[in-house]
């Protein structure tokens, strides 16, 4: 009663009711281009950001995604996939720079190559302070707030559910499965469906996602086999060196670099004539990754971890450090391995430079090259390059470009989602061309499966609409017996996450960590007056006042309202016990004036007969208040027959029956009017039943 | 009505023996455990052998001989099929620590309860799953769902989750709340209110000292022998505890730059640290960010030298030592050898961490006061001579014989069908098989002698594409001149034969150290002489708890936490057992059972639940109140049917009945009372209740440590006279709790 009257007025407002509730998926990068990968997605008031990276072709701001897109204060969890620069190097600016104060969650392995990718990644790029968006102290700190997730886990933020699975791209790479309220939602990030020399295939999950956001680097293309690759490769390798020229591997320091190291050296300890060409890996963090690389064995395929039983098979025999261009002495053939990969600047660029103009040479590109960087301009053998210096130089070196990079192709992309069926397909990560070719090829594929097939530009929100059912589960003794239709259930709803459960009070505590308490009230009043007097003052205003046997107080005492006990404790007090709620208290207070007001009157004797009397006269009184009420409503008000009033009112009369409220008279208005007047007055004059409701 | 479920203790209650229950969740019956004791007592697994064949899936929780031992012998004699789960330390360390148990019985006796291939096989079986990963069964159990959590005490311990329809089985047993150098504390303390808890009473009788204190006097007591010139011997497990004892020894031994030795002696002891190297994410959280930091891999020992044979150990020069020798009870294993040698210096010390298994060794000389002399039987394996020899070879030749002929029957049968087959088929990463350079897999043909002994039993990976014994067919291509060979296949013959015992190690997936691996492959006749002596002890004997186990108190503050709707208590001496049972039944729940071996004891919940659909017209007229993680609403509604055929619950139509104001919260004294001190009351303890102000007293009746387990509801009792500050009060009182 008391607790529901204030709720009813609080009505929510209820536009959204038909539609569902409101999914909105945003890429705030990686939406119609490749790079600074960030998609933002809210659902039912929860908040979620896919991986945070930059756009390796800019520099500064510019290379960020849409952060103003976006209030970071409301973002409740960060997932990232893994350590590439355009899935988590804009982290740090994120999380040390902005309102951010969610959490972050990544891979052991991912946050372990993360800082030092990160880390180099300053040293490495050359901008002027301004530019900088974070330093290696924003790193560090940052470090501090990354949480760890394993493959498989469940964890469970605010109501979030999330895991994640093997995403075959790098090590530690994951694909994120998140869960709000029933609604699945699959990000892959970059991922592989191949097996390699040390990652697994991207998992398929076993759940099937309300929504899948894939990536679509490489549209409707079809990768070579594997071993034709790596045939092409090798020979490239060997032809360029078995003329006496240089072979330039631009590759991320990180990722694909270390698969390319394993077949490398494979070749070379089976072609003994080869050894005495030197490769080189000229990664700073060539030496300090492999720690990490030798440690996270068990989140790399089966062949890694039975070679690991041996030796490590990241021991490379005839591959050597190369610390910078300094140190390396270039005399004959050689192989070199340096990053970055899409030769912007650093190590690699400063050897392209060196060897572009020397047809002997070679440059292999081995991963995906993004737009708007070097590596990108010299797959189209263009005559010129302009070289670190700002002058140009003839390209005469020989480009190839094999793609190692894993991502999946156009037979992984649609395998991978025949297999999952996802009703909503968002595309990020491509160029908007592959993307747009993959699109019209995947809606002629799932043409007949009413999917949904969308690739949002960057910062352009796509909305959906789920319904979900909300169910709760009725528990505990409100649930002994299954009711029919129309029965009512009435308890506590319990909300924890997105789960709804109905108990009855008393099972609270059985079923939650909440608890339910009881408070009694005992006061006590200074009263000298005979205990009586309340007794029978009280009567008058309550219905129900009971004197309660003496065998359960020793003192005299009654029970007013059936709520609450009233004794007479000594000459000098009474006091008063109840069980708190809101009636009973309003019941105490009353009493409580009645006897502050009985204590201020002059006490005095009351007898039993005189209390008849006053009931006798009460009714007279009541009677009295009514026919003057009615006097100063109606004016002419007189006693007719059988206790009847008779109103009479600009010439039309009517009857009033003072017991039963009926009203006979001809002029229906009138009789209206009094009808109601007599039923009012009658309300306030009469005392209020015991149950109150 | 809830999930049935029923609890039966296959070994391991009112005694310390090793634990193995049988729990059955709606018809699907569950393995909790599998273990075996150092003795290999066959008769211990009588209960397990009549249910074994109806088992559905087993759960291992401790990658030790106690959770996992009988698990080869089960799958081997006991009919024991079902597939088995695990987290991937615990599938590691186990199969080194079945491993370990091997290889020491062999050396001394003639073991024959299971053999390395059984080891072998057994584990093949395994799922390996991380913490908190929701495993959905299938067939015959599907709804249920299973989950490992962090359970503490050993690398990849386990505390499972088995959920079905929202009821939670909670299995714990020697969990460790502590978080230590190598472990994060269990997670235990998350779970509320599960349906039914089983966990042990081994530990609720011990209170453990501090853990700085303890350490110290670990340390203290070790150094003390090496400055007295003694050796100290800590017996200990395979791949258990011994990891946080190293890493102890470790760090103070860089800290105080000490250059004692120290040796880690198993049969596997190089493999079990190279494999604990990769398992950094399982670890607590200073180890894995230490890692990240700088890359140091704590397992990266500086101090301790891995020996795999005693024979090294006899090299190292005399003087004082520390050795970390396998098995903890000396049963068995070097450190039973080594205990014969050292008992009799009165400089040496054996440190024992853990309690020792009920009847062994080292139980004996846990005892107070320690035996003067124990009796030990010292047995050796010596190659056979003279006439045995003979005898042995004659026998020997009669069984390779009849051996040669299945063999070669056998083969002709494989050519056959592999003829034929890609020979492409062995490694799919091989770039070019045409030509057969040193790639490694060519050298398998070479080493078919070895292969014939080795693999025996080896069932390949369910992954891998060839047939067993991978046969290559020599793809020889023939010109004017004969064959076309290549040269290279005769010219480096010695680096072949280098691959190929690679290859050996290779084939048993690297889980031996060539070390061992050579004892498996001696194939010197030999028998097993034991002779027994009396062994004087009077080195120093010492007991320090580092069991890595939950103490007393500290179990019955988390189960009381937990506050579990049903409790069985498994695994502790019969006291032990009744003590914990006593103290749950009077503060955790009044439903705590502790079954006999083979009693069938039923813990499904008296639990009466529907499910019903929540309308939207409904749910948009309810207004929750928050309250910590929860939200609180009172509903009145009235039951309806979707078109789906299932209950929903839809406004009322009438007015809703009145109800029983409810007041949700729970109130700490202590807090109230700091909450009125700032609203600028006086208050005051006295005598058990609050004295707010001058006359107002708040009282909580009720036992208060009954929290939790019975319907008790919190009880306030507020008394005073008419005043303002009594009404003051009670408004304060008032804003604590959510009226509902």
């Amino acid at each position: 009663m008391a607790s529901t009257g204030p709720s009813q007025s609080l009505k929510r407002p209820d536009s959204s009711l038909t539609r569902g509730d409101q999914l909105i998926i945003t890429p705030l990068g990686a939406g119609n281009e490749v790079g600074r990968s960030c998609v933002y997605m809210s659902y039912k008031g929860k908040t979620i950001l896919f991986d945070c990276g930059i756009h390796p072709a800019y520099s500064g701001m510019a290379a960020l995604p849409y952060f103003d897109e976006i209030d970071p204060s409301t973002i409740d969890v960060l997932l990232v996939t893994h350590f590439h620069l355009d899935h988590a190097a804009s982290l740090p600016y994120f999380l040390e720079k902005t309102t951010f104060k969610g959490r972050v969650f990544m891979t052991h392995a991912t946050k372990a190559i993360y800082k030092l990718l990160l880390s180099d990644y300053v040293k490495v790029s050359k901008v002027s302070v301004e530019d900088m968006l974070y330093d290696e102290q924003d790193i560090l700190r940052s470090m501090d707030k990354i949480e760890v997730i394993d493959f498989h886990q469940t964890l469970e933020v605010n109501g979030i559910r999330f895991w994640c699975y093997t995403a075959g791209h790098v090590l530690g790479a994951a694909m994120f499965m998140v869960d709000i309220a029933g609604v699945r939602v699959l990000y892959t990030g970059d991922y592989s469906r191949e097996e390699d020399r040390h990652l697994r295939a991207a998992e398929i999950p076993q759940f099937c996602p309300d929504i899948c956001i894939i990536e679509s680097t490489y549209g409707v293309q079809l990768h070579q086999p594997r071993h034709v690759r790596e045939k092409r490769f090798t020979d490239a390798i060997h032809s360029t060196i078995s003329q006496g020229g240089r072979v330039l591997i631009p590759a991320y320091a990180l990722g694909r670099a270390q698969e390319l190291l394993l077949i490398l050296d494979e070749y070379w300890s089976n072609h003994p004539d080869l050894h005495n060409v030197p490769i080189y890996y000229a990664s700073p963090l060539a030496k300090r990754c492999m720690a990490v690389y030798q440690t996270y064995i068990n989140s790399m395929n089966e062949r890694i971890s039975n070679q690991f039983a041996n030796s490590n098979p990241f021991d490379f025999k005839h591959i050597s450090p190369l610390k910078s261009i300094e140190n390396f002495n270039d005399v004959g053939p050689s192989v070199v391995m340096a990053s970055p990969g899409g030769l912007q600047s650093g190590l690699s660029r400063q050897l392209f430079d060196m060897w572009c103009s020397d047809k002997k040479n070679a440059c292999v590109l081995p991963g995906y090259v993004v737009e708007g960087t070097l590596a990108k301009t010299i797959i189209n053998e263009p005559k010129e390059v302009t070289s670190m210096n700002g002058l140009t130089a003839p390209l005469n070196m020989q480009v190839h470009y094999i793609s190692f990079s894993a991502h999946a192709d156009f037979a992984q992309t649609s395998t991978f989602l025949k297999e999952l069926m996802p009703p909503n397909i968002i595309l990020v990560h491509g160029e908007a061309n592959e993307m747009g070719r993959l699109k019209q090829k995947l809606i002629t594929q799932f043409a007949d499966c009413n999917t949904k097939i969308i690739s949002p530009k960057n910062c352009q929100s796509v909305e959906m609409y789920f319904n979900s059912e909300k169910m709760a589960k009725t528990i505990g003794r409100l649930a002994e017996k299954t009711p029919e239709v129309g029965e009512t259930v009435s308890g506590l709803l319990v909300k924890k996450g997105f789960t709804y459960q109905i108990m009855a009070p008393d099972d609270l505590h059985v079923f939650s960590q909440l608890s339910t308490a009881n408070v009694t009230q005992r006061i006590t009043i200074p009263y000298t007056g005979a205990f009586g007097v309340i007794k029978h003052r009280l009567k008058q205003i309550y219905e129900s006042v009971e004197s309660l046997p003496d065998e359960e107080s020793e003192v005299p005492a009654f029970r007013v309202h059936e709520r609450v006990t009233v004794k007479h404790e000594s000459e000098k007090h009474i006091s008063l016990h109840w069980t708190s709620d809101p009636i009973s208290d309003m019941v105490s207070d009353s009493i409580v004036a009645l006897v502050l007001n009985i204590s201020l009157e002059i006490p005095k004797v009351v007898v039993e007969s005189e209390a008849i009397k006053t009931e006798e006269e009460n009714g007279k009184k009541a009677e009295k208040v009514i026919h003057a009420l009615l006097v100063s409503l109606f004016g002419d008000v007189k006693l007719g027959g059988n206790g009847n009033l008779v109103i009479s009112v600009d010439g039309n009369v009517v009857h009033l029956d003072k017991q039963s409220g009926n009203v006979e008279g001809e002029n229906e208005g009138l009789k209206e009017r009094v009808r109601v007047a007599f039923q009012r007055i009658q309300n306030a004059v009469k005392p209020i039943p015991p149950s109150v409701s | 009505m809830g999930t049935s479920v029923q609890v039966t203790p296959l070994c391991g209650v009112y005694n310390e023996n090793p634990l193995s229950y049988l729990v059955s969740i709606d018809g699907f019956n569950f393995l909790v455990d599998c273990g075996w004791n150092d003795h290999f007592d066959p008769s211990l697994l009588q209960p397990l052998a009549r249910v074994a064949s109806t088992v559905d899936a087993v759960l291992l929780s401790h990658p030790d001989t106690l959770h996992l031992g009988a698990l080869p012998y089960a799958m081997k004699q006991l009919g024991l099929s079902a597939p088995v789960y695990s987290t991937e330390p615990v599938y590691r360390l186990g199969l080194l620590t079945m491993y370990d148990q091997y290889l020491s019985r062999k050396q001394v006796s003639e073991f024959d309860l299971f053999t390395l291939d059984d080891i072998d096989s057994a584990f093949q079986n395994v799922t390996r799953l991380t913490y908190s990963q929701n495993y959905h069964l299938f067939g015959k159990g599907e709804g249920i769902v299973i989950a490992p959590h962090v359970a503490g005490h050993l690398l990849g311990g386990t505390v499972w989750k088995i959920t079905k329809d929202g009821e939670d089985v909670i299995y714990a047993v020697d969990f460790n709340h502590r978080k230590e150098r190598l472990l994060n504390g269990t997670v235990l303390e998350s779970f509320v209110r599960p349906a039914v808890l089983i966990t042990d009473a081994y530990n609720a009788l011990n209170n453990q000292p501090s853990r700085r204190q303890r350490d110290q006097e670990f340390l203290d007591v070790i150094l003390k022998t090496l400055r007295g010139d003694g050796n100290v011997l800590l017996p200990v497990d395979t791949a258990g505890r011994v990891l946080e004892l190293m890493l102890i020894l470790e760090q103070y031994w860089t800290q105080h730059h000490l250059n004692y030795p120290i040796f880690f002696l198993t049969y596997v002891a190089s493999s079990t640290i190279d494999y604990v190297k990769s398992f950094l994410e399982w670890m607590s959280d200073s180890i894995a960010k230490s890692f990240e930091h700088t890359r140091d891999n704590a397992f990266l020992l500086r101090h301790v030298s891995l020996l795999i044979s005693k024979s090294e150990l006899e090299k190292v020069p005399d003087g004082p030592k520390i050795v970390l020798a396998s098995m903890a009870s000396l049963e068995a294993g070097f450190s039973h050898d080594i205990f014969v040698e050292w008992a009799t210096d009165a400089k040496n010390l054996v440190l024992f961490s853990e309690r020792g298994q009920f009847a062994t060794l080292a139980r004996m000389l846990q005892a107070d006061p320690p035996p003067k002399a124990v009796k030990v039987t010292m047995s050796k394996r010596v190659p056979l001579v003279g006439e045995e020899l003979a005898a042995y070879e004659e026998e020997q030749e009669r069984i390779k014989k009849e051996e040669a002929l299945k063999a070669s029957l056998s083969k002709e049968e494989e050519m056959k069908a592999s003829r034929g087959s890609d020979n492409k088929l062995g490694d799919p990463m091989v770039i070019d098989t045409t030509t057969p350079p040193a790639s490694s897999d060519v050298a398998v043909p070479h080493v078919g002698g070895h292969r014939d002994i080795l693999i025996d039993g080896f069932v390949p990976p369910s992954t891998s594409v060839a047939p067993m014994f991978p046969f290559y067919e020599n793809s020889s291509e023939w010109d004017d001149f004969g064959e076309v060979i290549n040269p290279e296949d005769y010219a480096v013959k010695d680096e072949d034969m280098d691959q190929a015992t690679m290859q050996v190690g290779d084939d048993l997936n690297g889980k031996l150290d060539e070390g061992s691996a050579s004892l498996i492959f001696d194939t010197t006749p030999s028998k097993v002489i034991s002779n027994e002596l009396t062994v004087q002890v009077k080195c120093m004997l010492v007991y320090m708890d580092f069991e890595g186990r939950s103490d007393g108190r500290s179990i019955k503050s988390i189960l009381s936490h937990v506050a579990p709707l049903k409790l069985v208590l498994v695994h502790g001496s019969a006291e032990a057992t009744e003590h914990l049972k006593q103290h749950c039944l009077k503060h955790v729940c009044p439903h705590v059972y502790a079954p006999q071996i083979g009693e069938t004891i039923d813990v499904t919940s008296d639990l009466c639940a529907y499910k019903v659909q929540l309308s939207e017209k409904l749910m948009s007229n309810v207004l929750f109140k928050k309250l910590g993680d929860y939200e609180v609403a009172w509903v009145d509604a009235e039951v309806g049917k979707t078109e789906s055929g299932s209950l929903s619950l839809l406004p009322l139509s009438t007015p809703p009945p009145s109800h029983d104001t409810v007041f949700v919260g729970d109130i700490k004294m202590a807090d109230f009372k700091q909450f009125l001190a700032s609203k600028g009351i006086q208050v005051e303890f006295s005598g058990g209740a609050l004295r707010c102000g001058e006359y107002v007293t708040l009282r909580k009746v009720g036992d208060a440590s009954q929290k939790g387990g019975g319907a008790i509801i919190q009880q306030i009792v507020m008394e005073g006279p008419l005043c303002d500050e009594y009404y003051k009060i009670r408004e304060y009182l008032y804003s604590q709790y959510y009226l509902l």
